[in-house]
């Protein structure tokens, strides 16, 4: 959520690389990490790197630029993230690569071991997470696999930097697996029709044969940049000859063999030692997602959450530094030292109503970042700990009636940190169909950390009424959206198969760095805007804009929103950030300028809002422009009729808040 | 004929794009083809007949009415004789008796005990036909199933009737709710009380299975699981079923949709 930046330089051409490649979740980010130096988004879910990330680094005292991958099962790709894993094998010069498996999922990892052998890149293999392994009583001969797949297996624990002395060491000769998966008669004389028909690539002439045969679509483009129509033709009738003397899908019976081949190589290098016990981690991990006490539990985790971002945070903190620091000493130092300077329009610009310090930053610091500062702390927390893929199995039936599944919740839940870096994260999902519904309920109903915080602190001060009617409004109306657009929007859904990591208890050292990385992020991001904004606001201001664009909103504003003329503001701004403008709304209820019920319905109506700026080139860049304009244009009208119902039904039942 | 047909001249080991494992499915399906195969030839000469074995199969259709009335308890011939789409049905029904099937006094038809056990295995067999229709091939209960399940009849040899039923985890009832006829292997069965293969949604929380055979319902569903360690042959935990269901298979755990759990079948262990 906060590693915006890092991945879009080119590294240059002519440097070696290295990447990291294995399943989900296995820790390669941070093995990625103690190579680069450099800190990428480390959680206990799968997904949580979606795209590609390199930096350049001195392993071994030559000069590298190493890669970091989305996790894979298998080489042949289901989903997007996958799919961009196995294209840097085709399209990248890689020198080696790194394999991460975790020890006691080592069967799924020789799966692609076997893969990796198979396309003839120098590889070494990182026992990693050995230590979880052990403690379930499963130890595994690094030896004797070395020897029996001809590369090297080094036993690591990533997170304590052990064995990453031998790793490296591995990586000055890394070798070229001598392994050979068998396959039936039938596929390997398939793969001998295939190979010779193959351009020279940068990944074994067999394996492209193979994932040919497995009928891998995402190689269409390569083909065809390659190859001449009618050899594709040809490769394609030679595909459907082969396939028809299976009953299985190819892809299937190829899996199939290389599973038989790992578990005969398991069966040599894998023993479980006496029974796993049954430590408070599992028990944790069963009733999270329990049927019945799950619900509780996720109660009491929004209990807390509430507790600490939105009483402690955006109460506590923002106040001590809104009114301590900032009205205290901050401004009116400002104001004093601008009083030495005489130019009026530069005082006004800085210290005035709409003033760079006494606005902006004053908004930006004193108001939003103690608020995303301890969501980023509880969020990461979350992460650490592997809870949100068990939020998933609570959620799965809910999310089916809106044409998602389960897999969904993990972008939702990243929305609440950034909807920016979630609406990458749909990546994550299967079906366009899927990304696109996710897309559209991020950027309709799922509130930032920032603006929730706010949104929470405003909510804190009426009742706890006023927090359900919110609430209410805003998962009814995702709900109701969700499910007509599972409706209207051409495709399927997909399966729902996601795998749980364990329950671990979550390392402050990770948590703190990655709070760090991530505020820094929304320094780096949100500040800029928010003075941009405080410049819209400034020169509309000078020219009478402002006035005529009240003006303008009023009918909308005031006679249906049932809003001060004032909230106006909050909604320009609301543009440029929802967070900022949520910001504005809370200056607004301080001073006590809004009812309980005209703070209800500007909050519905802002947390509604169309996304912020750099929500919406994400969206363009992930979807396109024309889904982007549809879901604007959807988002912009549909949150002012809602919180215009609102205020017409709060209003006419005299709802007390 | 036709459906039948189609699943006998594939190859081993398909049947209708469920794959299993062969080790543990041999004594189940194949020979339920080998003896079906049989059976066939069988219900070839039924139709070059001559009157012997054309009255066999009436005898049969009879029998099997008489049960089917009994379960609704009526004993009426003349009820029986308005219903029945036999031809000669009381000419039929005159040599059964003489033959020592059924017992005629009056208006009141009844079996007489040689009648009775061929009647309850003839039911047993088409109920069991359908259900392995219904359950196995995911066909729909409509007439279809009732023709083929009464060519079915004739033809399930008792080994392979045992087969069937244990395949199918002894069902009690037909997919029309009437009760099938118990067998051998059901006894068998409540000793044990263990079918041989269940759908693994029928394991309750806790229990292993190994996999024995997936029928999906798509070809990607099949090679995302393998990648995942789903396959026949693999030993799977169910850990849960509610509010998702989630699977262990080694050290990974799995959430899946129930809709995937119910085509994966296993085999306790």
């Amino acid at each position: 959520m906060h590693d915006h930046g890092s991945h879009k330089e080119e590294e240059p051409k002519g440097i070696p690389r290295l990447a990291l490649i294995g399943n989900p979740n296995v820790g390669k980010s941070v093995i990625f990490g103690y190579l680069t130096g450099k800190y990428v988004t480390v959680s206990n879910y799968p997904g949580t790197t979606v795209e590609i990330t390199s930096a350049r680094a001195h392993v071994n005292k030559k000069e590298y630029v190493v890669i970091d991958t989305p996790g894979v099962n298998s080489l042949l790709p289901m989903s997007e993230d996958e799919r961009v894993t196995r294209d840097i094998l085709l399209n990248e010069d890689i020198e080696a690569i790194i394999q991460g498996i975790d020890t006691k999922n080592l069967r799924r990892g020789l799966l692609i071991t076997l893969q990796l052998a198979e396309i003839g890149i120098p590889f070494v293999i990182a026992l990693n997470l050995f230590d979880e392994a052990r403690s379930r009583g499963i130890s595994v001969d690094a030896d004797k696999l070395s020897d029996t797949i001809g590369t090297t297996a080094i036993p690591t624990v990533a997170t304590l930097r052990k064995g990453m002395d031998q790793l490296l060491k591995a990586l000055q000769n890394p070798r070229v697996s001598t392994f050979a998966t068998h396959y039936d008669r039938r596929i390997e004389d398939g793969v001998g029709r295939i190979t010779p028909l193959l351009p020279e690539a940068r990944i074994s002439k067999k394996s492209l044969a193979l994932m040919l045969l497995a009928g891998d679509e995402s190689l269409n483009n390569w083909l065809h940049e390659h190859l001449k129509e009618q050899t594709i033709r040809e490769i394609d009738n030679i595909r459907l000859e082969v396939q028809s003397s299976f009953s299985e899908p190819l892809a299937y019976v190829i899996n199939h063999s290389r599973l038989m081949a790992s578990d005969r190589l398991l069966k040599e290098v894998f023993s479980e030692t006496g029974k796993r016990e049954r430590d408070i981690n599992s028990f944790l991990g069963r009733w999270t997602m329990h049927q019945v006490w799950g619900v509780p539990f996720l109660l009491a985790v929004l209990y807390g959450f509430y507790q600490f971002v939105g009483v402690f945070g955006a109460g506590t903190l923002v106040d001590f530094l809104e009114d301590s620091v900032f009205k205290g000493y901050i401004n009116p130092w400002a104001v004093k030292l601008f009083d030495y300077i005489p130019i009026m329009i530069l005082r006004e610009l800085f210290v005035g109503q709409y003033g760079i310090i006494t606005m902006a930053i004053t908004y930006a610091i004193a108001i939003v970042l103690p608020i995303v500062g301890t969501f980023f702390i509880a969020f990461g927390i979350l992460e650490d700990s592997g809870y949100l893929p068990r939020l998933a199995v609570m959620v799965n039936n809910v999310f089916k009636a809106m044409g998602l599944n389960g897999k969904a919740v993990l972008p939702m839940v990243l929305g609440l940190g950034c909807d920016t870096m979630a609406t990458l994260t749909a990546r994550i999902l299967e079906t366009r169909k899927e990304r696109i519904i996710v897309t559209l309920l991020l950027a309709l109903g799922v509130p930032c950390s920032a603006q929730m915080g706010v949104v929470l602190g405003m909510l804190g001060s009426i009742s706890f009424t006023a927090t359900l009617v919110w609430l209410g409004v805003v998962v009814g109306v995702m709900l109701l959206v969700g499910y007509l657009a599972s409706k209207v929007i051409p495709g399927t859904g997909s399966d729902f198969i996601l795998e749980l990591p364990p329950i671990r208890l979550p390392q402050l050292s990770n948590i703190g760095i990655k709070t760090m990385a991530r505020i820094e992020w929304y320094l780096r991001e949100a500040v800029p805007l928010f003075v941009l904004g405080t410049l819209i606001l400034f020169i509309s201001d000078k020219l009478g804009l402002l006035a005529l664009a009240e003006k303008i909103a009023a009918p909308l504003v005031v006679g249906f929103l049932g809003l001060p003329i004032k909230a106006t503001e909050a909604f320009i701004i609301g543009f440029l950030r929802r967070d900022y403008g949520a910001a504005g709304l809370l200056v607004l209820a301080r001073a006590g300028q809004l009812d309980s019920i005209q703070i209800v319905v500007s909050i519905v109506t802002i947390t509604l809002f169309v996304p912020c700026i750099a929500n919406f080139f994400m969206i363009i860049k992930e979807q396109g422009i024309k889904v982007a304009l549809y879901i604007t244009g959807f988002i912009f009208p549909f949150a002012f009729l809602v919180g215009g119902i609102l205020n017409f039904v709060l209003r006419y039942y005299q709802v007390a808040l | 004929m036709f459906p039948v047909f189609v699943l006998l001249q594939g190859r081993r080991g398909k049947v209708r794009g469920m794959s299993y494992v062969q080790g543990v499915q041999d004594n189940l399906l194949p020979s339920l083809w080998l003896s079906v195969g049989r059976g066939i030839e069988g219900g070839k000469s039924d139709k070059e007949v001559d009157g012997e074995e054309m009255s066999e199969h009436n005898i049969d259709e009879l029998l099997e009415l008489i049960w089917t009335q009994q379960e609704d308890g009526k004993d009426s011939l003349t009820e029986l004789l308005r219903v029945t789409v036999e031809e000669n049905a009381e000419d039929v029904l005159k040599r059964m008796a003489q033959a020592g099937f059924v017992v005629i006094s009056g208006d009141k038809l009844s079996f007489a005990p040689t009648g009775e056990a061929r009647a309850k295995e003839i039911i047993r067999r088409h109920r069991l036909a359908e259900r392995l229709f219904t359950e196995a091939f995911k066909m729909e209960v409509d007439e279809k199933i009732e023709y083929n399940a009464c060519e079915f009849e004739h033809i399930l040899s008792p080994e392979v009737t045992e087969s069937v039923c244990t395949f199918l985890g002894h069902p009690p009832t037909c997919p029309h709710g009437r009760p099938i006829p118990r067998g051998k292997c059901c006894e068998k069965f409540h000793k044990e009380m263990k079918p041989l293969v269940t759908p693994l949604n029928e394991l309750h929380p806790g229990e292993e299975g190994r996999i024995v055979f997936i029928a999906p319902k798509n070809h990607t569903r099949l090679d995302r699981l393998s990648t995942m360690g789903i396959i026949p042959g693999s030993i799977v935990r169910l850990h849960q079923k509610k509010p998702s269901y989630v699977l262990e298979i080694g050290e990974t755990t799995l959430a899946l949709d129930g809709e995937i759990v119910r085509e994966i079948y296993v085999k306790r262990v």
